[in-house]
């Protein structure tokens, strides 16, 4: 460490250890996402997913249905990259959750589909509904972002050149 | 100046630094942060350009080709003796990947049978008649309205009107009513609406009965009989003969369109095997071979497979008393 004003107290195990969690966090979560932003390609079918959920109008329904991949492409472009790592990850979590509301959602009101979470998606046989697995799944990379947007302190980060999250 | 003094002005001097230090570290985030929003926009808004370029400029708005009743039900789209691959659609008016199927492509298809390169050949089906009302009537009732169309061949331009209604899946929707008022915007003769009415509410009555009494019945029956693990590997058509045999009179479904769909929906699950099988909708297949999913359902990737397929042979045959044909 290089910071002058930081008394050089002895490095507890966690001081030396949390900063490969937050890049293994970062680089799992980049994984995730890029996997969920491919496997919705084409957009004809994500649209088809988003709009399985009965949320939104049909245009704004296509507008997420084409975006929404891209912005987690970006998210995991940021994550890998180490820029903005804390915020990233936060707005990471965020998004989780939000699939996360839209999942209990659909589950209220009783509709049987597929959350579209990694392509597929729509209607699905009601027996065929996971949406226990999803919420669950989806809490777990909400931890990922918690965990690197409570500690972006990382190796091999964009952040770590331009001085911050030292 | 004494000593109280130069602390003071020690301590004001740390505190400027302190403060600048703060400050530069502000500067730093909101620089970081900015740069990561415009990572975020430019990914998302050079991909969003790169995939919406794949949705041509708008529908195809030009002349149709025209089309022929087939004997079993189906459609055939082309220009007259053209030489092109044959491209086999297989929809259900209520399955919601149709319609985005329909929204993003039905505009190829009628450029590229326009223009010769494509014999469009479509082939309505009803997969989900074996699901719960309203699912199952929705589809039926559209299938058997867009079969009713054909008869004054109006089939392509009905089956938009239909596309653009879908109902959601849990409710109620192409109902007889619709039904009509949407094949009067096709331009009827008044002869010609009289008997697509007069057709759409026989189909309505036989759909259902098929739903409400007779699949209900004959669902449970056979679950008691062969039993669910049988009954699951048994497509629709053959669950229906099963039922011929064991007392479930299937008759009423004779010369109607409902029936014809259901009958169409039968074999196109045998019609195809191996990776070819057809398993679901939207299934294009382009002179028998089934089109995986970014091929079918981006405009530039079937664009893109019709030309560089070989012309085909449509393997039904026209409707002998030239119903619904130009």
């Amino acid at each position: 460490m290089d910071t002058p004003d930081r008394t050089p107290a002895p490095r507890s195990r966690w001081e030396a250890l949390q900063p490969w969690l937050t890049l293994a966090c970062r680089v799992g979560l980049a994984a995730v996402l890029i996997f969920a932003a491919v496997s919705k390609f084409p957009p004809a079918l994500s649209i088809q997913a988003v709009e399985a959920y009965d949320l939104f109008p049909t245009d704004i329904a296509r507008f997420i249905g084409y975006t929404l991949p891209l912005f987690e492409l970006a998210l995991a472009v940021l994550l890998l990259a180490g820029l903005a790592t804390r915020y990233v990850g936060a707005v990471s979590a965020l998004l989780m959750i939000a699939f996360i509301a839209g999942i209990v959602s659909a589950m209220a009101r009783g509709l049987s589909i597929d959350c579209g979470c990694f392509g597929g998606g729509g209607q699905v046989d009601p027996e065929e509904t996971t949406y226990g697995l999803s919420i669950a799944r989806d809490i777990l990379f909400a931890a990922l972002g918690g965990f690197v947007a409570i500690w972006p302190r990382s190796p091999l980060a964009l952040d770590r050149a331009l001085g911050l999250f030292r | 100046m004494g000593s109280e003094a130069r602390r003071r002005s020690r301590e004001k001097l740390r505190e400027q630094r302190e403060k600048e230090k703060r400050s530069a570290q502000r500067r730093k985030t909101l620089l970081v942060v900015g740069a990561a929003v415009v990572v975020v926009l430019l990914v998302v808004g050079i991909g969003y350009a790169i995939l919406t370029a794949d949705r041509r400029s708008g529908e195809y708005e030009g002349a149709l080709a025209p089309t022929t009743l087939q004997q079993d039900g189906s459609v055939v789209m082309a220009r007259e003796g053209v030489e092109a691959p044959v491209v086999e659609v297989y929809v259900d008016y209520q399955c919601p990947a149709c319609r985005q199927f329909e929204l993003l492509n039905s505009g190829v298809l009628k450029e590229n049978a326009a223009q010769g390169e494509a014999i469009v050949h479509y082939r309505p089906v009803s997969i989900f008649a074996q699901q719960p009302v309203p699912v199952s009537s929705n589809s039926l009732r559209a299938g058997a309205a867009a079969r009713a169309a054909a008869d004054h061949d109006r089939f392509v331009q009905y089956t938009d009107i239909l596309f653009q209604n879908q109902p959601t899946e849990r409710t109620v929707g192409f109902t007889v009513d619709e039904l009509k008022e949407w094949f009067a915007e096709t331009d009827p003769t008044e002869g010609q609406q009289e008997e697509f009415n007069q057709r759409v509410d026989e189909e309505a009555a036989v759909v259902t009965r098929f739903t409400e009494e007779y699949l209900p019945a004959l669902t449970e029956d056979a679950m008691a009989q062969v039993g669910q693990e049988t009954l699951g590997t048994m497509v629709l058509t053959d669950l229906i003969a099963w039922g011929d045999e064991h007392g479930h009179d299937s008759s009423f479904l004779e010369g109607t369109y409902t029936g014809q769909i259901i009958e169409a929906t039968g074999n196109a699950y045998t019609r195809y095997s191996g990776d070819n099988a057809f398993r679901g909708t939207p299934s294009v297949y382009i002179n028998g071979e089934l089109l995986d999913n970014n091929t079918a359902m981006t405009s530039q990737g079937l664009d893109e497979a019709i030309h560089s397929a070989e012309p085909g042979e449509v393997d039904t045959q026209p409707m002998g008393d030239g119903g619904g044909a130009e």
